[in-house]
């Protein structure tokens, strides 16, 4: 486990050397590669903030316990850009979320995907003014 | 009549300077103001394979632009990271940006393209540094690298570079300042171009110290004082920068800076960026605001070690 740790913080250094970095922080620090995650659940709130958002969801297990999840998204300024705002995505709406979860083990996830229930990207539709190219190409 | 007489003269002495209100200020300078971005199709640093080439062709340089845009945001990178959220999904890649069109192949100038080799000196201290890093990188928060703790972001300089996104920034300018806002973290790096002197050497600040004055139609900035604790590239706190910025059209301001620091690398280097206009606003982007990636960046470091026990 040691080596992990200590391969995990090479490749941390590596990100942060490269300019320029691919985020503010290293996700592979903070979210496990080997913990993928499906989750279906009901939005609570969405907290739009810096640096990065994050969207609470309750997730109904098998056994019919509700369980609060937190995921982590991208920064509030490209989503206004979008064209979204506080109001895109009320508490109830139910999505799904594909990720990793934190390396604590705690009930904190990257939402590498977000989809609403009937499978359309959340946030996707708009680009920013004079941009290119299509907005799904880096999905899996 | 005499009135009228007097405006139509007015006008006819100021109708120059009103033909150019867009590029001048009321105070005779070249006007930079607006919203701008870095956002780049072009490395810093050019790729081997165009070893002496300086400039593409402009065939070249579209097809360059259409390959660059057509990749997915980490072979852009050049780094995978797999638990990474879909940057696309959240209006974060380059191809959702606008971007400059340019013939650099990179935005370091010159036939190298390539940041200089570190002197000796430098190696060793960079190797010094590491190796007193290693195995201590989640000890603590201070351990953390300036960006992840929201104190200073890698691209937002000086010297400015493109980041991964949100590549945005507002000028602003008075008859004796100009002030540069970063959108990314949050700098305002406030210029005096009043002819006042740097600080005294004994002041040192996280932004250096910034003074401009204009060279025709160009704000030279010239910018010392800089702490031992924002090493740029591996530079020192000695690193002196000279950066120049030129409005060519209502839409684009050529950018472009000199690092200098003997004690880093064995020659000064030039890296030019296009800066192109955008629709604002600039958002706040108050980084502390929501930053768990420290705390979860480390409680995740204590859960791996626990296993390992």
């Amino acid at each position: 486990m040691r080596t992990k740790l200590m391969s995990l913080a090479v490749f941390a250094g590596l990100i942060l050397s490269v300019a320029p970095a691919g985020a503010h922080h290293s996700f592979a620090a903070e979210f496990d590669i080997n913990r993928p995650l499906k989750l279906r659940g009901t939005v609570t709130t969405m907290e739009w903030v810096n640096p990065h958002s994050w969207i609470h969801i309750d997730v109904k297990g098998a056994d019919g316990k509700v369980v609060s999840w937190m995921v982590e998204g991208g920064s509030p300024n490209a989503l206004l850009r979008l064209g979204f705002n506080k109001s895109a995505l009320p508490p109830g709406s139910e999505v799904v979320v594909e990720g990793f979860q934190a390396r604590d083990g705690s009930n904190r996830a990257v939402g590498q995907s977000v989809s609403f229930a009937d499978g359309r990207k959340l946030f996707l539709g708009g680009t920013a003014e004079g941009a290119h190219g299509d907005t799904d190409k880096n999905d899996k | 009549m005499t009135h009228l007489a007097s405006l139509f003269v007015l006008l006819l002495m100021t109708a120059p300077v009103y033909g150019q209100a867009s590029f001048r200020t009321a105070d005779g300078h070249p006007d930079l103001q607006g919203i701008w971005t870095s956002a780049s199709v072009v490395p810093l640093e050019r790729p081997a394979s165009l070893k002496g080439k300086e400039f593409y062709t402009e065939q070249e340089a579209a097809e360059n632009a259409k390959r660059v845009l057509g990749m997915s945001s980490w072979e852009r990178l050049g780094s995978q990271a797999p638990e990474h959220y879909n940057m696309s999904q959240y209006g974060l890649d380059l191809s959702q940006a606008k971007v400059a069109s340019t013939l650099r192949t990179s935005l370091i100038v010159g036939p190298e393209g390539r940041v200089p080799p570190l002197t000796p000196e430098a190696q060793k201290r960079i190797a010094e540094r590491a190796a007193r890093n290693r195995g201590h990188q989640f000890d603590g928060p201070e351990n953390r690298p300036l960006q992840e703790r929201c104190l200073i972001y890698s691209s937002e300089g000086p010297p400015m570079l493109p980041s991964a996104y949100n590549s945005n920034l507002q000028i602003v300018q008075d008859a004796d300042h100009v002030v540069v806002l970063q959108e990314m973290i949050h700098s305002a790096r406030i210029i005096p171009t009043d002819g006042s002197p740097h600080l005294a050497q004994s002041v040192r600040q996280w932004y250096g110290d910034s003074r401009g004055h204009w060279e025709g139609d160009t704000l030279v900035v010239d910018t010392t004082n800089f702490t031992d604790k924002t090493a740029f590239r591996g530079s020192t706190a000695n690193l002196h920068l000279i950066e120049r910025f030129r409005r060519i059209d209502k839409d684009t301001i050529v950018y472009e800076f000199t690092a200098e620091d003997p004690a880093t690398w064995t020659r000064p280097w030039t890296a030019q960026i296009q800066l192109v206009r955008i629709e604002g606003p600039l958002f706040e982007f108050a980084c502390h605001e929501g930053n768990q990636g420290v705390a979860n960046t480390l409680s995740g470091a204590r859960a791996a070690e626990n296993v390992s026990k």
